[in-house]
């Protein structure tokens, strides 16, 4: 909490160095108030935030549901078995790199389509936290574990279900975290090329067609706020699914 | 002219009935050597072992830290592959783990996400599969109940203390009905007097069985060695160690552990082990000052 009173504090000392260029808290606290009246108001030109927020959430949602149900298998695969990790750990280390937004164009190539585009960037880029944190899990069960399925008889997927998965859940659970984090960032950038409601929409019309910079400042602390509660939720369950031995 | 005895056969193949066809074995080792390649070539652990146990008895090996005993012990449980010779488990080749024979590990190897009851139940379904879903619940509480466990059956491994940890590692081994049990330093992290109790419910858990399990505990331990055994083998430092001995411990069963370490038969045994283990048994002031 004492962090956020800093915060406070040196952005109301912006704000007076910019002569209110930047808007002070206050002023930006009236200008949240007018955007929250209304959430979802539903009118052709004039959507609410609610509606706008919830847009951004739901292609987040499918582009990063796609991607971690893609990405987890691969993951337990890659982490179980060396020679597929040898094969396709080259191909993720070049892919990861590349900014997501160049996946937008490749996207609208393939689907002539924008709201599809949008999420098929999203999926690209949720997979790579995902998919390298659970074949890290994955390949670093400690041989205790291992021995009790080998001295034990264990069946492949009695050795799956109740070791490999057991195990890897704290890893692939932080992976999550960590891709959520990416996809958040990204649909904001994301709307910015595509159009299509949403936050970062809301932030381009705000900011590169002559609106109200407290407008966009609304608009970055609803999206740290959100980013923040994905975040918790995942750490909640990363620390509920790890055991001390 | 042959001699016959009463039942009409050959005295001397009476006699010689116990050399010609001895009784099977618990465990037999032929030769057994193990070698592991490491990154300056191969590293033999150990060579050339024979061995044989008999069934229903209580053997320890010791030596020092290294000597290959784990490894040794390994190629038993089949969790290790003899670079030569062989190893018999119930006149059956060792190629691998196996039901017939239970594992206690150093490091306990609970499952940290099971529950005790869950980590013994795991292993009965995964063992024995002749078995209904009922038989196997009653084997895991049997089992637990004998460990006195029972009102800890829901807790997990990371709230349980040492020797309840190795308690439940133990119902595990017994819970699938090994003939042959191997402990690899079961006790080696507990405190003194954990240990000693322990000492005690094994063998409690070995009487219940009739005697009938054959027993191989790895131990640093020389108490305990004698103290729960019928045989110690002592064996050579490594690398490509040897048996050094094996040391016959004629004490009759049930053991106290008050009474037993002023009879002079455990004495000697201890002296005679502290013997083969020890080279130096105090520093000569003056002479050692440089060592």
């Amino acid at each position: 909490m004492a962090g956020m009173f800093i915060l406070l504090g040196i952005w109301a000392l912006v704000s007076k160095c910019t002569k209110n260029e930047i808007p002070s808290p206050l002023a930006t606290w009236e200008v949240f108030k007018e955007v929250m009246h209304h959430p979802f108001q539903n009118d052709p030109d004039n959507k609410g935030i609610g509606i706008k927020l919830l847009s951004s959430l739901a292609r987040v949602g499918i582009g990063f549901g796609l991607g971690s149900l893609l990405a987890i298998p691969l993951g337990l695969i890659m982490g179980g078995s060396k020679v597929i990790m040898k094969v396709m750990n080259p191909v993720v280390q070049i892919l990861r790199p590349v900014s997501p937004l160049a996946w937008f164009p490749l996207g609208l190539a393939i689907f002539q389509d924008s709201p599809k585009a949008s999420i098929f960037m999203i999926f690209i880029c949720s997979l790579w936290p995902t998919l390298i944190n659970t074949s890290f899990g994955v390949a670093h069960i400690p041989q205790d574990h291992k021995n009790v399925g080998k001295a034990f008889g264990f069946s492949v997927w009695k050795y799956i279900t109740k070791i490999v998965l057991p195990f890897s859940l704290p890893h692939i659970i932080t992976g999550l975290r960590l891709s959520i984090g990416v996809a958040w960032m990204v649909i904001v950038a994301g709307e910015m090329l595509s159009g299509g409601i949403g936050l970062g929409n809301f932030v381009w019309e705000e900011g590169f067609n002559g609106g109200s910079t407290a407008k966009i400042l609304v608009a970055i602390i609803i999206i740290g706020i959100v980013g923040l509660l994905f975040d918790k939720i995942f750490t909640y369950l990363q620390r509920r699914f790890t055991w001390s031995v | 002219m042959t001699a016959l005895n009463s039942s009409g056969r050959d005295i001397a193949d009476s006699i010689l009935e116990p050399v010609l066809h001895p009784p099977a074995a618990s465990i037999e080792m032929n030769k057994v050597t193990v070698r592991f390649k490491t990154p300056d070539g191969w590293y033999t652990a150990v060579k050339e072992i024979s061995l044989r146990v008999k069934k229903g008895e209580i053997i320890s090996l010791i030596g020092h830290s290294g000597c290959g005993k784990s490894t040794l012990m390994g190629t038993i449980s089949g969790m290790v592959k003899p670079s030569y010779g062989e190893v018999f488990a119930n006149g059956k080749t060792v190629t691998g783990p196996g039901p017939d024979r239970g594992i206690v590990f150093q490091n306990y190897s609970l499952l940290p996400w099971l529950s005790v009851y869950n980590n013994i139940f795991v292993a009965v379904d995964a063992v024995m599969n002749n078995k209904s879903r009922q038989e196997k619940h009653e084997l895991t509480e049997h089992n637990l109940k004998m460990v006195n466990l029972w009102q800890h059956k829901d807790k997990h491994p990371g709230q349980l203390s040492g020797g309840m940890k190795q308690r439940v590692a133990i119902a595990r081994a017994f819970a699938i009905n090994p003939s042959i049990l191997l402990l690899d330093e079961p006790f080696g992290a507990l405190d003194a007097l954990t240990k000693s109790s322990m000492h005690v419910e094994l063998l409690k858990l070995w009487n219940l069985d009739r005697r009938e399990k054959t027993i191989v505990m790895v131990t640093h331990d020389i108490e305990e060695a004698i103290f729960l055994s019928d045989r110690v083998v002592v064996m050579n430092n490594g690398p490509a160690a040897t048996i050094k001995e094996i040391v016959e411990v004629p004490l009759d069963r049930p053991r106290n552990k008050k009474e037993i370490v002023h009879d002079p038969v455990y004495m000697n045994i201890h002296d005679k082990l502290l013997g083969l283990l020890i080279d130096k048994f105090s520093i000569d002031d003056v002479n050692d000052m440089h060592v």
